[in-house]
């Protein structure tokens, strides 16, 4: 562990800058909204923006894609096809834990099952990620409730914890450590660990109590989620309040259904560009001659929250695909967030 | 970092050239292939009842059964022109170039099945993703008991490959009956709907296996029928299809239950099809 005074914090962000696009926190001028981007100006970052309104997924499974291209010549019948590999290594700087969750969910995800997704690994090999503990919930947060928060304790390069007038550095990579060495940072002092978990306690303990009641509860709702105990007119109720807009997919850390279509520009190679996509939408599951076995709403919607807290889904993410971001329940116009549904399932069984 | 299984290509679709092109039916070809690098024409295997992802280079990618057996079998795909990449996909002549990722799933469990009974019975273009547990089944003859072909069709002219079916009569102990819904003059085979055909054909429920694939109404009339005879469920077979876009598990396009359709299948049993809580 080291100390990194809080006027040290653009060395460590310009020696990450040598090798390495920056992304991180920032507040749009106007709307004054967190957003996690590629840094134009190092200076804008801000450790203390809010939750971000997209995750920092963007920047590891990007919405928009080329992941190879081709050309075919019917005349010659000659092909050019070859892997589109415009990946530079990117540095995360500030991702909050239960972002940083999400990731280690998409990384045993695409990376651990029988088959490696090679454009996400490809970006993955190339990331260093600095996390940043919250010293305290904003006001969607749950990340108390899905074990992801506040503090994170795996999965990251270097992380930051906020003592005041400078910051614990734990490295959690020999690549963190390397940095750590190189920048000459001081070594903590004994009693480090100690304020670390009083400010990580006090976090905590910030927590609105109606988050923290909810978490008996998610792992109660997992449980009726796995073993099918969830009414059907609880699934048709959620079902006939969502709106099909795909916006839980898209600010969820952990949604990572992607679709997949060459596109042919005016001139030049097609490309096979992957965007991405989401389960609530209609056309998800039809097939080419108008076949849909995925049809109704609440089909297709409960779908989404066996996801993120079946127990079938957690054993490829290793933890509930649910990282208690609180993103859904902010955007969703149909008031079905996933804290929402966790009450839904509460209700139905005890009243209330 | 994990890597993927190396028998399979994963992201950038190897290049074939069709070799030939044989009309099917009413808006079905097959397509005959050969790998363009010669090391993988020699090294390409797919097991019986696994895909491929089949590029149609300017149009897009689809899912595709294959129908061959990994052995003595010409590479072929049989498709049916049903949207925009098919219909790419059938504008191409011979010499012409294709795209090929895979093979994906998990294919028929033959070792497990050895000694048994085999029916297949199969609706339309059901057959195609079929037909390779009857080459299989033909080809190790010793290993099967009876192995009997329940086939249908809306009419004749909707039933594939009646020349090969003929072929295949000729092993010894190879038993095909054909129907179709509504009689037509000349026709000598039967008349009905195809589990109709499992009374007739007198198929055995004991020591039996029965691959089933066809449209929902077909295949879930047959099943009735199987299990109503006690043909238990774990040994009835079928394969899914699904709209797919990756074939290796990471899509979720294709999510049926808590199971996809291109790693955990697409050959399922019935009994695992019933846990799943959805249509086929």
């Amino acid at each position: 562990m080291h100390i990194l005074p809080k006027s040290g914090l653009p060395r460590l962000v310009e020696a990450l800058g040598e090798q390495h696009e920056l992304y991180g926190p920032i507040l749009h001028e106007v709307s004054g909204d967190a957003l996690f981007e590629k840094l134009a100006d190092p200076a804008a970052l801000r450790l203390d923006a809010p939750i971000p309104y997209i995750p920092p997924k963007a920047a590891v499974f990007p919405h928009f894609e080329e992941i190879l291209h081709y050309a075919y010549d019917r005349d010659s019948k000659k092909v050019d096809i070859a892997r589109t590999d415009l990946v530079r290594p990117k540095a995360l700087i500030g991702v909050r834990s239960c972002d940083l969750t999400g990731l280690a969910c998409l990384d045993r995800f695409y990376l651990g099952q029988e088959f490696v997704d090679e454009v996400y690994r490809d970006h993955r090999r190339r990331t260093f990620i600095v996390a940043n503990t919250c010293l305290g919930p904003f006001p969607q947060c749950f990340c108390v409730c899905t074990d992801s928060g506040p503090y994170a304790v795996e999965g990251y390069d270097l992380n930051l914890t906020d003592l005041g007038d400078h910051y614990l550095v734990e490295s959690g990579s020999e690549k963190g450590a390397a940095l750590a060495a190189r920048l000459g940072l001081a070594p903590a002092g004994a009693d480090a660990a100690g304020r670390r978990d009083a400010a990580v306690n006090a976090s905590i303990a910030s927590f609105d109590p109606a988050a923290r009641e909810n978490k008996a509860w998610i792992s109660r709702a997992v449980n009726r989620l796995t073993t099918g105990f969830v009414k059907n007119e609880t699934w048709e109720y959620i079902g006939h309040q969502c709106f099909e807009c795909g916006a839980c997919s898209y600010v969820c850390p952990t949604c990572s259904c992607f679709n997949i279509e060459d596109v042919t520009p005016a001139e030049g190679p097609t490309g096979r560009i992957r965007t991405w996509d989401s389960c609530s939408f209609e056309g998800y599951s039809r097939m080419a001659g108008e076949h849909n076995p995925r049809r109704p709403i609440e089909d297709r919607r409960n779908k989404r929250f066996f996801c993120k807290l079946s127990y079938s889904q957690s054993k490829k993410y290793l933890r509930p695909g649910c990282v208690g971001c609180g993103r859904c329940a902010r955007v969703c116009p149909g008031d079905i967030g996933l804290p929402n549904v966790v009450q839904y399932i509460r209700r139905e069984t005890t009243g209330r | 970092m994990a890597e993927s299984p190396l028998n399979a290509i994963v992201t950038v679709p190897a290049v074939a050239e069709i070799t030939e092109i044989k009309d099917e039916i009413e808006e079905v070809r097959t397509f005959y292939f050969s790998f363009d690098h010669p090391e993988l024409e020699r090294s390409f295997r797919a097991r019986s009842g696994q895909f491929i992802m089949c590029t149609v280079f300017g149009a897009g990618e689809f899912a595709v059964s294959l129908p061959f057996s990994p052995e003595n079998d010409r590479r072929h795909l049989s498709v049916r022109r049903v949207g925009k990449v098919t219909d790419g996909l059938h504008a191409l002549r011979p010499g012409d170039k294709i795209g090929i990722r895979g093979p994906f799933g998990n294919g028929f469990p033959f070792d497990a099945i050895k000694g048994r009974n085999m029916v297949v019975i199969a609706g339309g273009i059901g057959l195609i993703p079929l037909r390779s547990t009857l080459v299989h089944a033909l080809q190790h003859r010793a290993d099967f008991g009876r192995i009997i072909l329940l086939y249908g069709a809306r009419s004749s002219r909707d039933l594939m490959y009646l020349s090969q079916i003929e072929d295949w009569r000729k092993t010894e102990g190879f038993e095909a009956f054909l129907t179709i819904d509504r009689a037509e003059p000349g026709w000598a085979g039967e008349v009905g709907f195809v589990h109709t055909l499992i009374e007739k054909a007198k198929v055995p429920v004991e020591n039996t296996v029965a691959f089933v694939c066809g449209p929902p109404i077909m295949f879930n009339a047959n099943i009735k029928e199987l299990t109503g005879r006690g043909l238990k469920d774990e040994f009835i077979f079928s394969t899914l299809e699904r709209h797919m876009k990756c074939g290796i598990g990471k899509c979720q396009h294709c999510a049926i239950g808590r199971t996809l359709v291109c790693t955990d299948g697409p050959v399922y049993t019935y009994k695992q099809l019933k846990t799943l809580g959805e249509q086929i």
